[in-house]
């Protein structure tokens, strides 16, 4: 049975060095070693935990691997620079490694802050005190307790009441050497406020292997709205592993989209919280495995208060001996009444050599409620392949075609046509679409 | 035959691993003609319909499907739609997420040089004609394929395909079934546009109700799997009358 094994570089050495090195304010410096005693007291996740069950977790092992610290040089590749012309974004940061290689910014709105944590934590101590580690902490597993306790830098962002930003604003988290890298994204949206951010994770590729361990965090106050993506197409030389959790506060409204198509294996646990009453959350999910690639979603749909409503989709495409696994719940807490509660998995399987494994589940405490889930997972209709070749297609733009439609689900909901047309081509790269670069 | 002809020669075909259907298949459509194939339920017309088109869901024992002189036996369905055949489907897929005019410009440049795609202008001039013969609004153009389209609709979106496409030789597998007259009258306007010496047809249907307004230039009946009589198209008024046991009488089937 594959058991994975720790890392010494992950220490209270490790931690006082970043207190140190950043002066870090005293309450930090203790949550930071809080955090790392329960990473050690935590067991390394097995098969026999129902949540990791199909994972292949050695390929999330930290073992051996330094910690990431200054980028290996502190240009901006041209992958990112395109990626950031084509965003529309009011405002971009790019991460690599523990720095900030570049921002821009012209937010017109009034008291918004979207800049890097370190800078957080030093012009705004108090706002980050606050919301640091109240929804995603040590208390969220293994590889959440590692970021708390190690993470080097991130993204806060923080929209105060009734503003609304008119541009997305997004952030390119990049890498150019091998190693354990922590990054934390800290978003909190005020009473009636309203912005859209996207959190995006590539490099070009590189000799080295990165396990790149992300947190992060979304607290919406009342009213509040946010428009979500975290996409993900590292290159494949890189291990992925994302811990996404939203509280949702009272009629506020959560449109979140994962997205998952590069690394050599990636997981997402993406749950939200509905807090109050009339809090909806929606939550897309958008994957496409090839060569061998895996990738893992486990999904929490928490109904806290009642007259909440959330809706999942989470659908993805396999080939070339890929596999997948979807775990999702959905917890109605007892009282959460007039819960409307919504899952689905969907699978469409390329070859028959990859595999997809599908588990929904539904804990309801409350007996006022409408909850369904549902999962599918199957080859090519041969009856749409074989129409769409009837009218002289190949088989290989065939494929494109019923891809394109499977994932078009999704894609119809997701609202940034940016976002869309970029996932878009992802995919027809990966298709091998004559004339489309943009596979990793 | 000759190298203007869509000539099937003793066909014999079956379910993928399964029960036999087609029994000795004879049949020539003469390019420039539309012709016509009857016959009762089951008795293997739309099955020949889709083996013609490739599916791979049935297996051709013997014969032969001679496109203008070549056997398209070994090819693919997509390498046959290029060839020149073409399938209306009497149940066309929904394919969500790909409107018809992207759709078609796909078939379209499938039948072109890879650096000789079809010009805009070119490209919508025939969606415009197809869609003037068949009396429909362009916006249906940017639907997705099928989505959400009703019985009707698919039917005459098979028609406009064929119109944009124009094979040598196009099946019509029971295009007719499930329509009101007024879109059966828009169907085969559709096919009357189609018509011309550079395009054969065989229209498979359990009515002669099509044919009085697709009128055919001859009537094959198929029973049991085999093409058992022929005539002009007084054959289908025929049919019509004295329903299928009287060839079936003829034949000694």
């Amino acid at each position: 049975m594959a058991t994975l094994v720790d890392n010494p570089a992950l220490s209270e050495q490790a931690v006082e060095a970043i207190v140190a090195r950043y002066d870090e304010p005293a309450w930090l410096a203790e949550e930071r070693r809080a955090a790392l005693r329960s990473y050690q007291a935590q067991p390394f996740p097995t098969p026999r935990d129902e949540r990791w069950r199909y994972t292949q977790l050695k390929r999330f092992a930290l073992d051996g691997l330094p910690l990431v610290d200054a980028p290996a040089g502190p240009e901006v590749s041209e992958r990112i620079r395109m990626r950031i012309t084509d965003s529309d974004a009011e405002g971009v940061l790019v991460h690599k490694g523990s720095q900030v290689v570049h921002r821009e910014a012209s937010i017109a709105e009034q008291g918004v802050i979207f800049t890097d944590l370190r800078s957080a934590l030093r012009d705004h101590e108090e706002l980050v005190r606050e919301h640091l580690y109240s929804v995603v902490n040590a208390g969220h597993g293994k590889y959440a307790a590692l970021n708390a306790a190690l993470w080097q830098n991130g993204t806060f962002v923080y929209v105060p009441r009734d503003v609304e930003v008119a541009l997305p604003l997004g952030a390119f988290t990049s890498a150019d050497r091998g190693g354990v890298g922590l990054g934390r994204t800290l978003v909190v949206v005020g009473p009636n406020a309203k912005v859209t951010y996207l959190d995006e994770y590539t490099c070009e590729p590189f000799d080295e292997h990165l396990f790149y361990d992300a947190a992060t965090e979304i607290v919406l106050a009342d009213g509040a709205k946010l428009r979500y993506v975290s996409l993900q197409n590292w290159s494949r030389n890189v291990a992925h592993m994302n811990t996404l959790r939203a509280h949702v506060g009272r009629d506020a409204r959560l449109e979140s989209l994962t997205v998952s198509l590069g690394a050599d294996a990636a997981r997402a646990e993406v749950e939200c919280r509905l807090d109050g009453p009339g809090a909806e959350s929606e939550m897309l999910g958008l994957y496409f495995a090839d060569e061998g690639q895996h990738f893992n979603q486990y999904t929490l749909q928490h109904h806290a208060a009642d007259h909440a409503h959330s809706d999942l989709l989470f659908k993805g495409a396999l080939r070339d001996a890929s596999s997948a696994v979807y775990s999702g719940v959905i917890v109605v807490d007892p009282g959460a009444q007039k819960t409307d509660a919504y899952q689905t998995n969907r699978n469409l399987l390329l070859d028959a050599d990859s595999e997809a494994v599908s588990i929904p589940q539904l804990e309801i405490g409350a007996n006022d409620v409408r909850c369904s889930h549902g999962s599918t997972t199957g080859p090519v209709p041969e009856d749409q392949r074989f129409y769409l070749m009837s009218r002289g297609l190949s088989p290989e733009v065939a494929e494109h075609v019923l891809v394109t439609g499977f994932l078009y689900e999704v894609m119809s909901r997701v609202t940034l046509p940016k976002v869309a047309q970029y996932v878009e081509r992802v995919v027809q790269a990966k298709l091998g679409v004559p004339g489309v670069k943009e596979k990793l | 035959m000759s190298d203007t002809t869509l000539e099937i020669r003793n066909l014999h075909a079956r379910i993928a691993g399964g029960e036999t259907i087609l029994r000795g298949v004879d049949l020539v459509v003469p390019r420039g003609e539309v012709h016509a194939l009857m016959g009762p339920n089951g008795s293997g017309k739309s099955t020949l319909a889709k083996i013609i088109a490739g599916d791979p869901a049935y297996e051709v024992t013997d014969g032969e499907i001679l496109l203008e002189g070549e056997d398209v036996l070994a090819l693919e369905p997509d390498e046959r739609a290029r060839a020149g055949l073409y399938l209306a489907f009497q149940y066309p897929v929904e394919v969500p997420g790909v409107s018809i005019a992207n759709f078609l410009r796909l078939a379209l440049n499938a039948r072109r040089d890879e650096d000789d795609e079809i010009g805009v202008m070119e490209f919508y001039q025939k969606l415009q004609r197809a869609v003037a013969a068949l009396d429909w609004d362009e916006s249906i153009l940017e639907r997705n394929l099928h989505e959400g389209f009703s019985g009707g609709e698919k039917k005459r979106s098979e028609i406009l395909q064929l119109l944009v496409l124009e094979p040598k030789y196009a099946i019509l597998d029971e295009t007719d079934s499930g329509l009101d007259v007024d879109a059966l009258k828009v169907v085969a306007k559709g096919v009357n546009a189609a018509r011309g010496p550079e395009f054969g047809a065989l229209l498979i249907t359990h009515y002669q109700r099509l044919l009085n307004y697709i009128v055919p230039d001859r009537v094959h009946v198929m029973v049991q799997g085999r093409v058992v009589t022929e005539g002009p198209k007084e054959l289908a008024m025929e049919l019509d009358q004295k329903g299928y046991d009287w060839v079936r009488e003829q034949v000694g089937a």
